[in-house]
């Protein structure tokens, strides 16, 4: 279950970034849109503006031309009636000036065909108009004015003037034609630019919308999934307390059973062994009767009788004696291990080392005569938990290391101890025979043994070791190979915690 | 024990074959009072306190109790025995029983048990603990039974 909400978690973190991710790279998309249109908008108000400016100075071009060729006239005009010479220069001035302004016109139209058609025409115009004016004055100078005149009135310049203005206006008109184009090219890249604008704004505003939703989501999800988290944590802590009430409940039932059981199997067993012991001591008149019945009257001592008396009757009471004596053991143990479960736990400071001291010291003639070394690896850490208890644990463990050792090598015992956070394990190694590794679970359960049974014991010490070790809310393991030793690690917590369950 | 008056022994005991092994060994102590022996609780308790013969009504008598009955717990019995407005409330009462429970043994004392002694089951040690038994009851004083 944890699982499942932790993998939630991920999922929806990781999708979470991922769209939110995505969102705020559309924005910036729209952004840099919005920038770019910007750009260009602007780009193309400064092109609309030089072209503005062209239109313009094309009109003063025009403008100018045409007042020259008109000043021109009105000059040529003024000369040829007054024969005034300040009409000839006035003229003379105008007509010098027209070729820079027709270049002009020229330079600054050259773009667009249709005026350059029309600039050609004017120019034959102009160029005819020219001629015809130059020649009228050149017989004013030589003082031939009524032909002069005669030739103004009947030359066709009006005509030509008409024309020559009309093409002005034509081209004055295209250019115009032109701007308005460009006008219309500007409004429309106007609306484009606002239409980019109002595009970005929207899908902005759309992504905000978005991220503000997804962000509302998600905090609802986190909301919602602390929410489970904290009811099942909750819900875990109700139903540990549920199980371990449960457990000690069916723990309490197995050692009151245990007790029961082991107290009123007592009771028969004392009968066996009682009227066992009257037998045995009813064969002693018995045998005695054989005797003398030998002695007396051979005759009626049949063999079958014989071999009863002196044989079966002792033998089979040996039998129920030993079998009761092992089954009397056996229940001692049970019970035993019941009281021990039922025993008030009182958690002093330990120093394990002083502890392991002193079991070498009430071993001390065990260890000499076994030739047994019992070292500590100082320093053991300290742990809070019940003195007798790991007494017993520690002389078990230790005691077995002496008994069960390795033939032709002087047997060493090593504790030590480390602390790995709230645990402290201590662990007792020898040098000894070794357990099978198939024994390893099998030699904690009561009354069970391995290897070659060559040692007085019931198989009681290690389920007694286990019981107390579970006792005091730990743990025992062996770790052994055979013929090379075995580590038993006892894993206690550092301070024994008081169960609520526990009497 | 009193010698102007027979001391009866009552002995309340499931078990036939402790029963019998309890009174074969008190005999061989040398004690030889009438003991009269009941395997349930409720049959115990009317010889005690309303047969004629019994000890309320009858002579002083000594109580040999089990704890583990078909019937009752042998406390039972113990605190009907030693109850205020009993008439028994100073008859000797030995708890004989299997149970060595710590728990037990003072809540048998509270209720005014005067010996208790857990049945060895190893019977050399068993028939050890009852004729000495046998011995503490032949020099024991037993108050008469005030009559009511």
């Amino acid at each position: 279950m944890i699982a499942t909400i932790r993998n939630h978690f991920v999922v929806s973190e990781g999708r979470f970034g991922r769209v939110l991710v995505s969102f705020m790279a559309l924005g910036f998309l729209a952004l840099v849109a919005a920038g770019i249109a910007a750009g260009w908008a602007t780009g193309r108000n400064e092109a609309h503006t030089r072209s503005v400016n062209h239109t313009y100075e094309v009109e003063l071009a025009i403008g100018t031309a045409r007042r020259l060729i008109e000043q021109g006239e009105a000059s040529r005009r003024g000369y040829l009636l007054t024969g005034n010479r300040e009409y000839r220069d006035a003229y003379d001035r105008w007509t010098v000036a027209l070729p820079d302004a027709l270049h002009r016109m020229q330079l600054l139209t050259r773009d667009n065909p249709r005026q350059v058609d029309t600039l050609i025409q004017l120019h034959r115009d102009i160029a005819a108009l020219l001629a015809q004016r130059t020649r009228t004055i050149a017989m004013v100078d030589a003082g031939q004015d009524d032909a002069a005149v005669a030739s103004f009135r009947g030359e066709t310049s009006v005509r030509r003037m008409m024309g020559i203005r009309s093409a002005f206006d034509r081209m004055a008109t295209e250019e115009r034609r032109l701007l308005a184009r460009r006008d219309e090219a500007q409004r429309a890249s106007v609306r484009a630019f606002y239409a980019i604008l109002a595009l970005a704004a929207v899908l902005l505003i759309l992504v905000a919308i978005a991220s503000l939703l997804t962000v509302m989501r998600y905090t609802r999800d986190l909301a919602a999934s602390r929410d489970d988290l904290r009811d099942f944590n909750d819900r875990l802590e109700e139903t540990v307390h549920e199980r371990t009430a449960d457990l000690s409940r069916a723990n309490e039932e197995i050692q009151r059973f245990a007790y029961i059981v082991s107290h009123d199997l007592r009771s028969p067993l004392v009968n066996v062994m009682g009227f066992t012991a009257e037998l045995a001591a009813a064969t002693a008149p018995l045998g005695e009767l054989l005797d003398r019945a030998e002695a007396q009257c051979p005759q009626i001592v049949g063999e079958e009788a014989r071999l009863a008396v002196r044989e079966d009757l002792p033998e089979a009471i040996g039998f129920i004696r030993t079998s009761t004596q092992k089954m009397d053991r056996l229940i001692n143990a049970i019970l035993k291990l019941s009281r021990e479960g039922r025993r008030v736990i009182t958690p002093e400071p330990i120093d394990v080392a002083a502890v392991v001291d002193t079991i070498a010291g009430s071993m001390r003639h065990l260890l000499d005569e076994r030739g047994v070394a019992l070292d500590v690896a100082r320093p053991v850490p300290g742990l809070v938990t019940d003195r007798v208890a790991i007494e017993q644990i520690l002389s078990n463990l230790i005691e077995n290391a002496t008994k069960y050792l390795q033939p032709g090598r002087p047997g060493e015992i090593t504790v030590s101890g480390e602390e790995r956070r709230d645990r402290v394990i201590v662990a007792v190694a020898d040098n000894g025979r070794g357990i099978a590794a198939a024994d390893h679970q099998r030699i904690f359960d009561l009354f069970r043994r391995s290897g070659t049974q060559d040692q007085p014991g019931e198989g009681i010490g290690l389920a007694h070791v286990r019981a107390l070790a579970y006792r005091l809310g730990g743990t025992i393991d062996v770790d052994s190979e055979l013929g090379r030793g075995s580590t038993f690690r006892l894993n206690l917590p550092k301070t024994y915690a008081q169960q609520d369950s526990q009497p | 024990m009193n010698a102007h008056r027979s001391v009866g022994i009552v002995m309340i005991e499931d078990d036939e074959g402790h029963a019998r092994l309890i009174e074969k060994n008190i005999r061989r102590a040398g004690i030889m009072n009438e003991i009269r022996h009941f395997t349930d609780g409720g049959q115990a308790l009317h010889h005690l306190f309303e047969a004629e013969d019994g000890p309320a009504k009858g002579g002083p008598a000594l109580v040999l109790l089990d704890l583990n009955l078909p019937d009752m717990s042998g406390t039972d019995i113990l605190a009907q025995i030693k109850a205020e407005d009993s008439p028994l409330k100073r008859t000797p009462v030995v708890v004989l029983t299997t149970t060595d429970d710590k728990v037990e043994i003072e809540r048998c004392y509270d209720l005014g048990c005067n010996v208790y002694i857990t049945k060895p089951v190893n019977y050399e040690s068993f028939a050890q603990a009852i004729r000495q038994l046998g011995l503490f009851l032949s020099v024991i004083q037993v108050p008469e039974v005030e009559e009511h």
